[in-house]
């Protein structure tokens, strides 16, 4: 039973928080540029403007063209259920997955995005594939040694055992591993989920495109669903961010489903200050020249490499495998 | 409290990450204010313990000077000179920017395994606090070799000195104050005979290239 | 039915595959009957092949011995012996045989009457046979003559289509390389007789001192890594495989390599023992340079064949970082990591058998249907040959590790075995181990480039030229052999406990330690979830999630959206007339932000010339980008040159022409031996 209360709770929270999310940053960008900008709720208008809207699809393409938006977006859902918004709910016996699987199911839609991109012949489609296979594979490692360490840290490659674990010791953020596991996943992030060293959302400009460059010729409903996608997979990994290294279920005193609702607000909340401050990172960067990503990609390789060395350095570790 | 300090530590190494990976001079002379500023903070922590449990008050004197030299004086004395030459951006290094960086996590790494097998560091918690600084100093070392203007070599070589001195007061709780003191002047010292140098190189080569340099043998 | 032991079934095999070769041969003059007759004995001993081999992994335990010939000449036993190790390859041989045959009678099909189809399929029988014998040898002499027949019947295959001059280079190089490496294990075993007075692979290496097994260590890792495919030795591959005829190539990535990995884990971990943590160690380095530039070299080609076969000197990187995390932790004595670590590399070697053996049948297909193996002159195949286009895509989401499919799975064990082995106080392989993971990361997010390229340039978009816009799909035959790999890919991706079930068993016999228990959740062979420590994945779980998610989905949209209303227009053309298929991203386009942040590995150059008119309207532009290799220029070039020179110079000190110095060579010759046989 539990189980199932655990799918619906972890669900209906993604499913309603992405598009949120996605507007607080929008409107934390516009306020910091004086502008009054779109209203934080702007993202589930549009949503629904666009799933009653009909759909022109290229004669170039193929099946692949229409299947790719449902991928990417049950890829994206399938991926958040690895990913606890809160431990007061974890069963016993979770979906049973951890964070390589979390990688390799975002895999999936991936790759199906930067095929849809190739298969209506566009040259804009090719170029957001080909920008977008450069990106995710400089992200890569830093993402698995950056879970890897830790994983080390908690003992288990499972997301909400890791999670537990940093409830229970309460690994604080002052710890120098978890410093730099947190600026190694911001970075994470901003790679990942398009944001502004890496990409501008908010351009359809030929040479800064590239999560839009291969959405370029979706409308309707499948736009829909990659925008809603894309969504989910920032709120995923910032969730990620959020619960595992700024636990907080531990201070919530009271029990039962109270403790749950409380919990949950917490988490928003916490998201809500993650999605303020990555309005911030986005406000006081520029956009990296494309080939200047390498760098960023290195710098968020090293914090999660340095984040695996002071942890060995401190002596920690656990001996678990019997 | 020591965990306070490793991650001071830590975010000092960073800071010295992030100055390899820079290549605005401007920006060379904000991080490594920031890397001061953080410096001070654990020396400004260190003097107020020192002062509670022994009665000393010299470590926050140093603290103090460090303030007044390292994040106000001498990075406006950069600035001054960095406004008095032509260039604002580095282009050209020895290698591109994320192999430098890749190489500094080596030096870490190799740092660590040199350090962890002195008998006395490898206990207790201080080993991670003195691999962080050793490593400081090796990649502002290695900072000057990959730049190849003469205000990287100054910023590197004051990176360096932050390392020195972090070392020093992550072993010992704070030095002797004459010795820190000692090691302040001579530094100043040194900035602002460098100071004048890339002026007079500048002068003379319409460049401040260091490369340049060898056209002076005979 | 008791009488038919599991040697009678493998007996039986042999025998039809001797006969299948003879057929072959009788039967050349008629191409249609004979690729029929030869091919369906494939798979007839094929399915007895896998029969056995299943029975003895599942049940039968212990060797099983079958002795072929034995001879008067001392050393010469052909003798059959059949451990798990033995039966596992055997019976991954016979699911690739099996699947490649039932492809090949379509695909030989291009050969009637053009080439002798008879001796094709004799000489593919006869390299089945071989290796075969390969991994079922009992001792070093049998061994080395099946590796030999492997080595020489593997030539004649790849130099098949001898008419093409690369075709004749590619196998002059491989002839070189694997000659060499013969000559690696040559020496290795004859340094083992020579302690052990024994050249039976199951006997004892007690005899023999720590630095001879040094030594032999690293002579096995030079030989058994040249004929992997890994880098630094790799060079041969990516030219002999893309020369052979597809299913040949399919054979020889998809087994034929792993007969090396076959050898490391027969002759170093079970015979030699695993000694040193630095054996672990070199061979995770190995490991991950292979992985990280084999994929990074795939990336950069433009023939599907070439960049399959780069592809596979990356996988064999992902087998050798498993077999080398299997090594370190045996040598620090640490067994359930060890046999956990065994477990992932072998079944890597598996999937990847698997996977690009489809791949390179999919390559086939390609070429059989457009003639071409270009993928900068293909494009749009998916809607004229749509069944090989889902079989493909399916072989490159197994091969860039994405779940559901069964690259993942070994991925995940590996990842999960360096995970249970990095612990505190190893500073040195920790790092190593760390970087590793790095390593897989970083080739995984490459392959996955690596093969949206090669599906979506070739499958997707506009046909990039005339000749491929009509082209029909492949015969129903060929499609057939490839869906059976897919849906084995699929299999052991959703269920892996099935394939882990029977790998276990080698593990079992070689470490003496079963971790199956730890993998399962509770059932003998659940199709449930892998319980490992903890960390449990279910494939078939999140397979269940995305296809609600999928209908969710669906549903919601149906509800809030109205019904589905689509317009068919063309490609957006940014207002001009007329966007053609020259505009559409190239290959080499795709993979330009990659070649530009790995340049240091690439070194790319590029040339733009305006030829004939004027400087503002030349006639025509030429554009040429190249990257080098670096192995060859840095490496082989240097030793080439310099083995060159040194053989000008001894054509005339040495080679005189003259009789009488060779008569004294000879003479000389026979006094040393002599009175090395007085006086040592």
């Amino acid at each position: 039973m539990s189980y199932i209360i655990y799918i619906i709770i972890q669900i209906l929270t993604i499913v309603l928080t992405a598009p949120l999310v996605n507007g607080i940053i929008k409107k934390a960008k516009a306020v910091s540029q004086k502008r009054t900008g779109p209203p934080v709720f702007q993202m589930y208008y549009d949503l629904y403007k666009l799933i009653r809207k009909g759909t022109v699809v290229s004669d170039v393409s193929s099946w692949i063209y229409k299947a790719a938006p449902y991928v990417v977006f049950s890829t994206a859902l399938a991926a958040a259920l690895l990913v606890p918004v809160s431990t007061l709910v974890t069963p016993a016996n979770s979906i049973p997955g951890d964070f390589i699987l979390m990688v390799s199911v975002f895999a999936l839609g991936r790759f199906f995005m930067m095929a849809a991109g190739l298969d209506t012949g566009s040259t804009f489609g090719g170029m957001g594939s080909s920008r977008e296979a450069m990106i995710s594979s400089l992200a890569e490692p830093s993402i698995l040694v950056c879970l890897f360490t830790a994983g080390l840290i908690s003992g288990s490659t499972s997301l909400d055992r890791m999670m537990t674990f940093m409830q229970s010791t309460g690994t604080p953020l002052t710890h120098p591993a978890t410093v730099l596991l947190f600026l190694a996943l911001l970075s994470i992030i901003m790679m990942e989920t398009a944001r502004i060293p890496v990409d501008d959302p908010a351009t359809h400009l030929e040479l800064t495109m590239v999560h839009e460059a291969m959405l370029l010729e979706y409308s309707g409903r499948h736009l829909a669903l990659m925008e809603y996608g894309a969504a989910i997979k920032q709120l995923v990994f910032m969730t990620l961010l959020v619960n595992l290294l700024v636990p907080h279920d531990q201070i919530i005193g009271i029990a039962g489903a109270g403790a749950v609702v409380l919990s949950l607000l917490i988490y928003l909340l916490k998201v809500i200050l993650l999605a303020v401050l990555i309005a911030l990172v986005e406000i006081n960067t520029v956009k990296f020249r494309l080939f200047s990503i390498p760098n960023l990609a290195a710098l968020s390789f090293i914090l999660s490499f340095l984040a695996f060395l002071q942890y060995f350095l401190m002596g920690g570790g656990h001996v678990w495998f019997v | 409290m020591s965990g306070l300090f490793d991650t001071l530590s830590v975010i000092i190494l960073l800071t010295s990450f992030v100055l390899v990976a820079n290549k605005r001079i401007k920006s060379y002379i904000k991080t490594f204010r920031i890397q001061s500023a953080f410096i001070a903070l654990a020396a400004g922590i260190m003097g107020i313990q020192s002062i509670t449990s022994e009665g000393r008050i010299d470590v926050l004197v140093v603290c103090f000077v460090i303030v007044v030299l390292k994040v106000i004086y001498i990075p406006k004395l950069l600035n001054r000179t960095y406004s008095g030459v032509e260039y604002k951006v580095e282009k050209d290094f020895i290698l591109n920017i994320p192999i430098l960086v890749l190489i500094c996590c080596g030096l870490v790494v190799f740092t660590h395994f040199c350090i962890a097998s002195i008998d006395g560091i490898s206990q207790g918690y201080n080993d991670l606090q003195i691999i962080n600084s050793v490593s400081v100093v090796m990649i502002g070392l290695f900072f000057m070799i990959s730049r190849k203007k003469a205000i990287g070599q100054i910023i590197g070589f004051l990176v360096l000195e932050n390392g020195i001195f972090i070392t020093a007061m992550f072993a010992t709780d704070g030095m002797p104050f004459i010795v820190d003191m000692g090691i302040f002047i001579d530094m100043l010292t040194a900035v602002m005979i460098m100071g004048i140098m890339v002026y007079q190189i500048s002068d003379k080569f319409d460049t401040i290239n260091i490369d340049k340099l060898n056209k002076l043998k005979g | 039915m008791g009488a038919l032991q599991i040697e009678n079934y493998i007996q039986m095999s042999v025998l039809l595959f001797t006969i299948g070769a003879l057929a072959a041969l009788a039967l050349g003059k008629r191409d249609r009957l004979c690729n029929l007759v030869s091919n369906g004995i494939c798979i007839a001993s094929g399915l007895l092949l896998m029969v056995a081999s299943v029975m003895k992994l599942l049940g039968a335990s212990g060797l099983i011995q079958i002795g072929l010939l034995r001879s008067t000449l001392p050393f010469l036993a052909l003798e059959m012996k059949i451990d798990n190790l033995s039966a596992l390859f055997l019976m991954v041989l016979s699911v690739l045989v099996v699947c490649v045959s039932i492809y090949s009678i379509g695909y030989i099909s291009h050969y009637y009457g053009k080439r002798k189809v008879g001796l094709f399929n004799f000489l593919y029988i006869t390299f089945i046979l071989s290796m075969i014998f390969v991994f079922t040898s009992s001792n070093a002499v049998f061994f080395y003559i099946a590796w030999e027949a492997m080595s020489l019947l593997s030539y004649f295959l790849v130099i098949f289509e001898s008419e093409r001059m690369e075709n004749q280079r590619a196998g002059t190089l491989y002839i070189v390389m694997t000659h060499i490496a013969t000559a690696f294990l040559l020496i290795g075993f004859m340094i083992i007789y020579s302690y052990t007075k024994s050249f039976d692979l199951f006997g004892s290496s007690d005899a023999i001192p720590d630095t001879a097994k040094n030594i032999i260590f690293i002579l096995f890792v030079l030989g058994f890594g040249t004929k992997a495919g890994a880098i630094p030795v790799h060079i041969w591959l990516p030219y002999a495989h893309p020369a052979a005829p597809s299913n040949v190539s399919a054979l020889m990535s998809g087994i034929m390599i792993k007969t090396a990995i076959y050898g490391l884990i027969r002759f170093l971990l079970d015979f030699l023992g695993v000694q040193h943590v630095w054996w672990g160690a070199l061979l995770i380095g190995v490991g991950i340079v292979s992985a990280v530039l084999g994929v990074a070299y795939a990336l950069m080609e433009q023939d599907i064949k070439k960049l399959l076969a780069y592809s596979s000197v990356e996988n064999i990187g992902i087998i050798l970082i498993g077999l080398g995390v299997s090594f370190t932790a045996l040598a620090q004595g640490n067994e359930t990591v060890g046999a956990l670590a065994l477990i992932a590399s072998t079944l890597h070697a598996v999937n990847h058998t698997f996977f690009k053996g489809g791949l390179f049948l999919g390559a086939g297909s390609v070429h059989y249907a457009t003639g071409t193996k270009d993928i900068e002159k293909l494009g749009g195949l998916i809607k004229s040959m749509p069944i090989t286009a889902l079989l493909v895509l399916c072989f490159s989401l197994a091969i860039s590790a994405i779940v559901p499919f069964n690259g993942f799975i070994s991925e995940w064990l590996t990842y999960q075995s360096i995970f249970a082995y990095i612990s505190p106080g190893q500073p040195g392989t920790n790092i190593l181990f760390i970087l590793a993971v790095a390593a897989l990361g970083l080739a995984g997010a490459l392959a996955a480039a690596c093969f949206v390229k090669l599906f979506g340039i070739s499958f997707l978009g506009l046909p990039r030229s005339e000749e491929i816009s009509h082209v029909e799909e492949v015969p129903v035959v060929m499609n057939a052999g490839m869906g059976i790999l897919a849906a084995l890919c699929l299999l052991l991706g959703t269920f892996p406990l099935v394939i882990i079930r029977l790998i276990d068993g080698v593990a079992g016999e070689l470490i003496g330690r079963s971790v199956f228990d730890q993998l399962q959740g509770g059932f003998v062979i659940t199709w449930y979830s892998m319980d490992l420590t903890g960390t449990a994945i279910s494939p078939f779980e999140i397979l269940i999630a995305l296809g609600v998610l999928t209908l969710l989905a669906l549903l919601a949209i149906r509800v809030y959206g109205g019904k589905y209303i689509e317009r068919k227009y063309g490609t957006w053309d940014c207002g001009f007339e007329g966007i053609n298929s020259r505009m559409q991203y190239t290959a080499t386009g795709f993979s330009k932000p990659v070649k530009i942040v790995f340049r240091i590995l690439f070194r790319p150059s590029r040339k733009t010339e305006a030829i004939g008119g004027t400087d503002y309207y030349p006639d025509r532009i030429e554009y040429k980008v190249a990257s080098e290799s670096i192995f060859e220029k840095y490496v082989y070039l240097p030793a080439y040159s310099r083995v060159r020179t040194f053989s000008r110079k001894a054509k005339f000190l040495v080679q005189t022409g003259s009789i009488h110095n060779y008569l004294i060579y000879i003479f000389i010759t026979i006094l040393v031996l002599m009175a090395y046989n007085r006086f040592v």
